[in-house]
Protein backbone atom coordinates (compact mmCIF):
# COMPACT_ATOMS: atom_id res chain seq x y z
CA UNK A 1 0.00 0.00 0.00
CA UNK A 2 2.78 2.30 0.97
CA UNK A 3 4.45 1.82 -2.63
CA UNK A 4 0.93 2.77 -4.65
CA UNK A 5 1.23 5.85 -2.21
CA UNK A 6 4.04 7.14 -3.28
CA UNK A 7 3.75 6.11 -6.98
CA UNK A 8 1.09 8.24 -6.94
CA UNK A 9 2.86 10.91 -5.17
CA UNK A 10 5.38 10.62 -7.66
CA UNK A 11 3.42 10.58 -10.77
CA UNK A 12 1.47 13.87 -9.11
CA UNK A 13 5.31 15.36 -9.15
CA UNK A 14 7.06 13.95 -11.96
CA UNK A 15 3.94 14.17 -15.08
CA UNK A 16 2.81 17.53 -13.90
CA UNK A 17 3.05 19.06 -17.36
CA UNK A 18 2.52 15.77 -19.43
CA UNK A 19 -1.45 15.03 -17.48
CA UNK A 20 -2.19 18.58 -16.98
CA UNK A 21 -5.17 17.94 -19.17
CA UNK A 22 -7.40 15.03 -18.57
CA UNK A 23 -5.69 13.44 -15.57
CA UNK A 24 -5.89 16.10 -12.82
CA UNK A 25 -9.80 15.58 -12.83
CA UNK A 26 -9.88 11.50 -12.60
CA UNK A 27 -8.81 12.53 -8.56
CA UNK A 28 -6.22 10.11 -8.78
CA UNK A 29 -7.59 7.32 -7.94
CA UNK A 30 -5.25 4.24 -7.90
CA UNK A 31 -8.23 1.88 -9.33
CA UNK A 32 -7.85 1.58 -12.83
CA UNK A 33 -7.48 3.80 -15.88
CA UNK A 34 -11.01 5.56 -16.28
CA UNK A 35 -12.43 5.30 -19.51
CA UNK A 36 -13.81 8.00 -21.33
CA UNK A 37 -17.90 8.79 -21.51
CA UNK A 38 -19.21 6.00 -18.70
CA UNK A 39 -17.02 5.45 -15.78
CA UNK A 40 -16.69 1.43 -15.53
CA UNK A 41 -14.25 0.63 -12.61
CA UNK A 42 -12.87 -2.45 -11.96
CA UNK A 43 -12.01 -2.45 -8.73
CA UNK A 44 -10.83 -5.69 -7.27
CA UNK A 45 -12.51 -6.64 -4.00
CA UNK A 46 -10.00 -6.11 -1.19
CA UNK A 47 -10.34 -8.84 1.34
CA UNK A 48 -9.01 -8.50 5.06
CA UNK A 49 -5.86 -10.01 5.37
CA UNK A 50 -6.39 -10.86 9.15
CA UNK A 51 -9.86 -12.78 8.39
CA UNK A 52 -8.19 -14.60 5.59
CA UNK A 53 -5.60 -15.52 8.40
CA UNK A 54 -8.30 -16.38 10.80
CA UNK A 55 -6.41 -13.90 13.01
CA UNK A 56 -7.84 -14.16 16.87
CA UNK A 57 -5.04 -11.70 18.09
CA UNK A 58 -2.33 -9.18 16.27
CA UNK A 59 0.45 -9.38 18.42
CA UNK A 60 2.24 -5.58 19.00
CA UNK A 61 5.43 -7.32 19.42
CA UNK A 62 5.33 -8.73 15.23
CA UNK A 63 6.36 -5.43 13.98
CA UNK A 64 6.94 -6.92 10.39
CA UNK A 65 3.31 -8.25 10.80
CA UNK A 66 2.11 -4.09 11.35
CA UNK A 67 4.47 -3.17 9.31
CA UNK A 68 2.16 -2.99 6.11
CA UNK A 69 -0.29 -1.25 7.75
CA UNK A 70 1.48 2.25 7.89
CA UNK A 71 2.08 5.11 6.04
CA UNK A 72 6.23 5.57 5.21
CA UNK A 73 5.25 8.87 7.61
CA UNK A 74 4.30 6.46 9.81
CA UNK A 75 0.48 7.05 9.22
CA UNK A 76 -1.99 4.19 10.41
CA UNK A 77 -3.78 3.10 6.70
CA UNK A 78 -7.20 3.07 6.56
CA UNK A 79 -9.82 0.69 6.42
CA UNK A 80 -10.45 1.72 2.93
CA UNK A 81 -6.75 1.53 1.72
CA UNK A 82 -5.92 -1.82 3.03
CA UNK A 83 -9.20 -3.74 3.15
CA UNK A 84 -9.50 -4.42 6.49
CA UNK A 85 -12.51 -5.59 8.42
CA UNK A 86 -13.65 -3.06 10.83
CA UNK A 87 -13.04 -5.59 14.09
CA UNK A 88 -9.40 -6.52 12.83
CA UNK A 89 -8.91 -2.28 12.29
CA UNK A 90 -9.72 -2.02 16.03
CA UNK A 91 -7.46 -4.79 16.66
CA UNK A 92 -4.49 -3.56 14.78
CA UNK A 93 -4.89 0.33 15.97
CA UNK A 94 -4.24 -0.92 19.54
CA UNK A 95 -1.47 -3.35 18.46
CA UNK A 96 0.22 -0.61 16.20
CA UNK A 97 0.00 2.20 18.96
CA UNK A 98 1.32 -0.29 21.47
CA UNK A 99 3.74 -1.18 19.09
CA UNK A 100 5.22 2.55 18.81
CA UNK A 101 5.36 2.84 22.25
CA UNK A 102 8.25 0.29 23.01
CA UNK A 103 10.20 1.81 19.81
CA UNK A 104 9.27 -1.45 17.22
CA UNK A 105 7.13 0.52 15.13
CA UNK A 106 7.81 5.14 14.24
CA UNK A 107 5.50 7.63 15.77
CA UNK A 108 6.93 9.90 12.73
CA UNK A 109 9.29 9.19 10.25
CA UNK A 110 12.59 10.79 11.18
CA UNK A 111 14.45 13.05 8.14
CA UNK B 1 -8.94 -13.79 42.67
CA UNK B 2 -7.87 -14.74 39.52
CA UNK B 3 -4.51 -14.47 37.64
CA UNK B 4 -3.38 -11.90 35.34
CA UNK B 5 -1.08 -12.47 32.50
CA UNK B 6 1.12 -9.06 31.49
CA UNK B 7 3.50 -8.79 28.95
CA UNK B 8 6.59 -6.67 30.22
CA UNK B 9 9.32 -5.36 27.26
CA UNK B 10 12.09 -3.02 28.36
CA UNK B 11 15.45 -1.23 26.40
CA UNK B 12 18.09 -1.41 27.66
CA UNK B 13 21.45 0.91 26.51
CA UNK B 14 22.90 -0.84 23.87
CA UNK B 15 26.25 -0.72 25.74
CA UNK B 16 25.25 -2.76 28.71
CA UNK B 17 27.96 -5.45 28.74
CA UNK B 18 25.70 -8.72 29.12
CA UNK B 19 26.71 -9.50 33.07
CA UNK B 20 24.75 -6.28 33.81
CA UNK B 21 21.69 -7.28 31.68
CA UNK B 22 21.68 -10.52 33.62
CA UNK B 23 21.98 -8.43 37.09
CA UNK B 24 18.74 -6.74 35.70
CA UNK B 25 16.95 -9.83 35.18
CA UNK B 26 17.45 -10.99 38.41
CA UNK B 27 16.42 -8.26 40.52
CA UNK B 28 13.15 -7.80 38.39
CA UNK B 29 12.43 -11.91 39.16
CA UNK B 30 13.50 -11.22 42.72
CA UNK B 31 11.00 -8.19 43.12
CA UNK B 32 8.66 -10.16 41.54
CA UNK B 33 8.69 -13.00 43.30
CA UNK B 34 8.74 -11.16 47.06
CA UNK B 35 5.41 -9.23 46.01
CA UNK B 36 3.76 -12.76 45.26
CA UNK B 37 4.10 -12.65 41.45
CA UNK B 38 5.80 -15.38 39.14
CA UNK B 39 8.18 -14.43 35.93
CA UNK B 40 7.05 -16.77 33.59
CA UNK B 41 9.72 -16.61 30.68
CA UNK B 42 12.40 -14.00 29.62
CA UNK B 43 13.79 -14.02 26.50
CA UNK B 44 16.16 -11.67 25.62
CA UNK B 45 15.80 -10.69 22.10
CA UNK B 46 18.93 -8.85 21.71
CA UNK B 47 20.50 -5.85 19.96
CA UNK B 48 17.88 -4.42 17.69
CA UNK B 49 17.57 -1.18 15.64
CA UNK B 50 14.10 1.20 17.20
CA UNK B 51 11.70 2.74 15.16
CA UNK B 52 12.93 5.99 16.61
CA UNK B 53 15.78 7.92 18.69
CA UNK B 54 14.98 7.61 22.86
CA UNK B 55 17.81 9.84 24.62
CA UNK B 56 20.13 10.08 21.54
CA UNK B 57 20.41 6.07 21.16
CA UNK B 58 19.37 4.49 17.59
CA UNK B 59 19.89 0.92 19.20
CA UNK B 60 18.59 -1.04 21.86
CA UNK B 61 19.02 -4.01 23.62
CA UNK B 62 15.19 -5.56 24.06
CA UNK B 63 14.53 -8.17 26.62
CA UNK B 64 10.88 -9.86 27.11
CA UNK B 65 9.19 -11.29 29.85
CA UNK B 66 6.02 -13.24 30.34
CA UNK B 67 4.36 -12.27 34.20
CA UNK B 68 1.76 -13.80 36.34
CA UNK B 69 0.63 -12.41 39.22
CA UNK B 70 -2.88 -12.23 41.36
CA UNK B 71 -3.26 -8.47 41.65
CA UNK B 72 -1.35 -5.63 40.45
CA UNK B 73 1.18 -4.68 43.00
CA UNK B 74 3.97 -6.34 41.48
CA UNK B 75 3.65 -4.50 37.98
CA UNK B 76 3.67 -1.59 39.91
CA UNK B 77 6.92 -2.58 41.77
CA UNK B 78 8.50 -3.84 38.24
CA UNK B 79 7.42 -0.22 36.86
CA UNK B 80 9.08 1.21 39.64
CA UNK B 81 12.28 -0.29 39.42
CA UNK B 82 12.52 0.11 35.66
CA UNK B 83 12.58 3.58 36.30
CA UNK B 84 15.25 4.23 38.51
CA UNK B 85 17.29 1.88 36.76
CA UNK B 86 19.93 3.30 35.04
CA UNK B 87 20.67 0.78 32.21
CA UNK B 88 17.09 0.57 31.42
CA UNK B 89 15.85 3.32 28.26
CA UNK B 90 12.27 2.59 28.01
CA UNK B 91 9.78 -0.27 29.15
CA UNK B 92 6.11 -1.13 28.60
CA UNK B 93 4.12 -3.78 29.86
CA UNK B 94 0.36 -4.63 28.51
CA UNK B 95 -2.17 -7.02 30.43
CA UNK B 96 -2.86 -9.48 28.38
CA UNK B 97 -5.57 -12.19 30.04
CA UNK B 98 -8.54 -10.71 28.67
CA UNK B 99 -7.07 -10.42 25.22
CA UNK B 100 -6.53 -14.21 25.44
CA UNK B 101 -10.12 -15.05 27.22
CA UNK B 102 -11.29 -12.89 24.09
CA UNK B 103 -9.17 -15.28 21.70
CA UNK B 104 -10.06 -17.74 23.07
CA UNK B 105 -13.80 -17.54 22.88
CA UNK B 106 -13.46 -17.36 18.86
CA UNK B 107 -11.56 -20.26 18.57
CA UNK B 108 -14.40 -21.95 20.61
CA UNK B 109 -16.97 -19.76 18.31
CA UNK B 110 -15.24 -20.86 15.25
CA UNK B 111 -15.21 -24.21 16.31
CA UNK B 112 -18.53 -24.55 16.87
CA UNK B 113 -19.25 -23.23 13.41
CA UNK B 114 -16.92 -25.32 11.48
CA UNK B 115 -18.75 -28.14 13.80
CA UNK B 116 -22.08 -27.41 12.29
CA UNK B 117 -21.23 -26.15 8.84
CA UNK B 118 -20.09 -29.77 7.51
CA UNK B 119 -23.55 -31.02 8.32
CA UNK B 120 -25.34 -28.40 6.19
CA UNK B 121 -23.36 -28.79 3.45
CA UNK B 122 -22.83 -32.29 2.68
CA UNK B 123 -26.13 -33.97 2.30
CA UNK B 124 -26.30 -31.43 -0.80
CA UNK B 125 -23.30 -33.00 -2.35
CA UNK B 126 -23.84 -36.15 -2.85
CA UNK B 127 -27.76 -35.66 -3.90
CA UNK B 128 -26.08 -33.14 -6.87
CA UNK B 129 -25.90 -35.32 -9.49
CA UNK B 130 -29.33 -36.71 -9.33
CA UNK B 131 -30.98 -32.96 -8.76
CA UNK B 132 -29.37 -31.68 -11.10
CA UNK B 133 -31.35 -32.73 -14.24
CA UNK B 134 -34.82 -32.25 -12.88
CA UNK B 135 -33.91 -28.98 -11.66
CA UNK B 136 -32.95 -27.71 -15.10
CA UNK B 137 -36.26 -27.67 -16.89
CA UNK B 138 -38.43 -25.60 -14.09
CA UNK B 139 -35.49 -23.26 -14.29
Amino acid sequence: MAEENAQQQSYGGGGGPRSSGPGGGSGGRPGGPAKRGKRNFVRKKKVCRFCVDKADFIDYKKAEILAPFIQERGKILPRRMTGTCARHQRWLTVAIKRAQNIALLPFAAEL
Amino acid sequence: MEERLYDLIFILRPDTPEADIDKVISTLEHAATEKGGKIDSVNKWGRKRMAYRVQKLREGYFVYMVIRSSHGEVVKELERRLKVSDPVIKYLTVRLDEELKRQDKLKRHRERRAARRPRKTVPPAPAMPGAEQPAAPTA
